[in-house]
């Protein structure tokens, strides 16, 4: 099948939206300039775009897609013939974002990462119709249902009629009115009026010629209190409101549902975007905690794919980002029944804090090598280097005794989860057999105070390496023979 | 730690090996180093470049001497255990590491040879996993290829895509 006409007027848009900023700056405000760079580069920056433009054309001639029962086949034409098939089983996770583009046309895109690395990695559907999409989506989602299914038996062949993703699996979350209120303000959203009120200022000091005139406005402002109390109140009320709204188009749609196999996560109001993982193919969890997000006792949960994740503003694998503790801890065991998260964790010995200490900080190191050569005066006060060093040190040793304070860990059946870091902490969360490699260090220093570092390997697009420094030797001990446990157990199965 | 202390060791002509490839660096270090002085005041170089020069000079002469004594702790701290279920090395001198492999995980095994190591009937395997990759520097040829047999034999006996 060929791709969507649409995906031409889609990937044009595409190329005019990030070609933008460069045509302005060369031909408008670097348009008089005659310096080689400049002038070579509208050569360039033509070239570019005609070309993207024949490539955009000729390659939605020559490129189509197929699939059968157990995979897709895409085929390229356009200057080399290239083949590629992909198995439904290798799909780690499906993303699709609906633009404001999209809609205008009721249309949306789609794209099905894999865990290989290269070229041809994923697949992607710039334009593609609701249902196609939809059909797409169950296409991959039904063989692996199957599959895992038909290992024990092989009967069910007629796939399900496709749905309406919207009513597919139960709800578990969608942010109440409180919840978004508490985000908002958890992610000082209201801070948002100072680059609006700088824009503003800027627009408004053109249209303003005179500056006398409104400076003596200023001065009877600062006489009249009562006039000044109201215009910071009414400040305040509109930072809080733009923040809100802020929130609530990021955040308000957001919608976690989950069938037995798959996890489907849908945000956005403008732009939106749904995120749908296979439950087996969770390779962890990461619960991450800002110190504001600490301090409300919120946390962000993220499902850990082995597929690429593209980053956006919002992090689209991410359940919501302020869940509060509790309905955190509750919604991934409801999700995720075969994670049960021990609320009883073992935490560090003294020990751990002194080898966390005394470990030699390179960062302040080079920093205060490089302030005590330079000298930067700051202020006209020339002792600022040592402060500055000073103030960096103490940073450090915080965050060194909060990594002590916040680190906790535990290993319970198949699971291990840990706490580790300062003054962004995390949870991370794993199975046995999701870990794919374990490795324990030891330096000179930990030698000492006979604690040693331990970290595990997780699939991701660039692995996951998770490290818990200075635990004391009877955990390693323990992690050791716990992952070595690990196969006897597959082989009992298999 | 003891009980992490794995049962094989590399072959005993890795020190040997070890030391005749890194003098060979190091000979060829300092022929560019002599190289660089003379370039220095043949074509008038800045001051900052003597400073350069003469840093290289004093950390290759510092990594010289270290190359001495290297290779015999790395030999001791070199080990590495095989079974059916795991693969386990560890090696490190200043920063110990113990790292275990699961054979399921394993996705190729590389052997290789250069001519230094050939004199000494000495080969090199690399094991590379789904994410990283771990090498074992130095056995015994026999020892080498047996263990790479083994190695892929374990590996192929369970291999299931998670």
């Amino acid at each position: 099948m060929r791709y969507h006409p649409l995906t031409i007027l889609f990937r044009i848009y595409q190329l005019v939206r990030n070609s933008f900023v460069l045509v302005l700056f060369l031909f408008v405000i670097k348009g008089q300039s005659e310096f080689w760079l400049f002038e070579y580069g509208r050569y360039a920056l033509i070239a570019v775009i005609i070309w993207r433009i024949i490539y955009i054309f000729s390659s939605w001639f020559t490129e189509t897609y197929q699939w059968d029962d157990h995979s897709f086949h895409l085929r390229k034409n356009v200057f080399v013939k290239q083949t590629t098939t992909i198995a439904f089983s290798k799909i780690q996770n499906v993303t699709s974002h609906t633009t404001i583009f999209h809609k205008l046309f009721g249309y949306t895109s789609i794209t099905f990462e894999t865990a290989m690395d290269g070229i041809d990695d994923s697949i992607t559907f710039d334009f593609v119709s609701k249902q196609h999409a939809t059909f797409l989506k169950e296409l991959a989602q039904n063989h692996s249902k199957k599959s895992t299914v038909n290992d024990v038996e092989e009967k069910e062949s007629t796939p399900t009629p496709a749905k309406e993703p919207e009513q597919k699996g139960v709800i578990y979350f969608t942010p109440s009115k409180r919840e978004l209120v508490r985000a908002s303000f958890t992610s000082l959203s209201f801070l948002i009026i100072i680059p609006i009120i700088t824009k503003l200022y800027e627009y408004a000091a053109q249209l303003l010629p005179n500056p006398e005139q409104y400076n003596g406005l200023f001065y009877q402002l600062v006489e009249n209190k009562l006039l000044l109390f109201i215009i910071i109140v009414a400040a305040v009320l509109i930072a809080v409101i733009l923040g809100l709204i802020k929130t609530f188009t990021r955040y308000g749609k957001y919608k976690i549902s989950a069938t037995d196999t798959h996890i489907f996560i849908k945000k956005g109001m403008m732009n939106e975007s749904h995120f749908t993982i296979e439950k087996s193919k969770v390779q962890g969890l990461e619960f991450q905690q800002s110190m504001m997000k600490r301090i409300f006792g919120l946390v962000e949960v993220r499902l850990i794919s082995a597929g690429k994740i593209a980053e956006d503003s919002v992090s689209v694998n991410s359940l919501y980002p302020f869940l509060s503790m509790q309905r955190a801890y509750h919604l991934v065991e409801t999700l995720l029944p075969e994670y049960s998260l021990e609320k009883e964790m073992e935490r560090l010995p003294l020990a751990s804090l002194y080898s966390k200490l005394f470990r030699p900080s390179w960062i302040w190191l080079i920093a205060t090598a490089c302030l005590a050569y330079f000298k930067p005066a700051f202020l006209q006060i020339q002792s600022t280097w040592w402060i500055v060093s000073l103030l960096l040190f103490i940073l450090v040793v915080v965050s060194r005794v909060l990594d002590y304070v916040n680190t906790q860990y535990t290993i319970a059946n198949d699971q291990i989860q840990w706490w580790h870091g300062g003054f962004t902490n995390q949870l991370f969360v794993t199975k046995k057999r999701k870990v794919i490699e374990i490795c324990c260090s030891q330096t000179l220093l930990q030698k000492i105070w006979n604690v040693a570092s331990v970290s595990t390997m997780n699939r991701s697009s660039t692995p996951r390496v998770e490290v818990i420094d200075d635990v004391p030797l009877d955990f390693l001990k323990k992690l050791t023979a716990w992952y070595a446990a690990h196969d006897t157990q597959m082989n009992k199965r298999a | 730690m003891e009980h992490l202390a794995l049962e094989n060791k590399l072959s005993p002509a890795f020190f040997k090996a070890r030391l005749i490839s890194e003098s060979i660096g190091n000979v060829i270090g300092f022929i560019i180093l002599i190289g660089l002085f003379w370039m220095k005041g043949y074509f008038n170089w800045p001051e900052w470049a003597d400073w350069l020069v003469i840093g290289a000079f004093v950390i290759h002469c510092i990594g010289t001497f270290w190359s001495f004594i290297e290779p015999k702790f790395l030999y001791q701290s070199w080990g590495y255990q095989l079974d059916r279920e795991f693969l386990q090395i560890s090696h490190g001198v200043l920063k110990k590491e113990w790292v275990t492999v699961p054979m399921t995980k394993v996705q190729s095994v590389t052997t290789s040879q250069g001519p230094i190591m050939k004199a000494y009937q000495l080969r090199g395997i690399k094991v590379e996993t789904m994410g990283s990759s771990h090498s074992i520097p130095a056995l015994d040829e026999q020892v080498a290829l047996e263990l790479r047999e083994r190695l892929a034999e374990y590996a192929k006996l369970k291999d299931v895509e998670e």
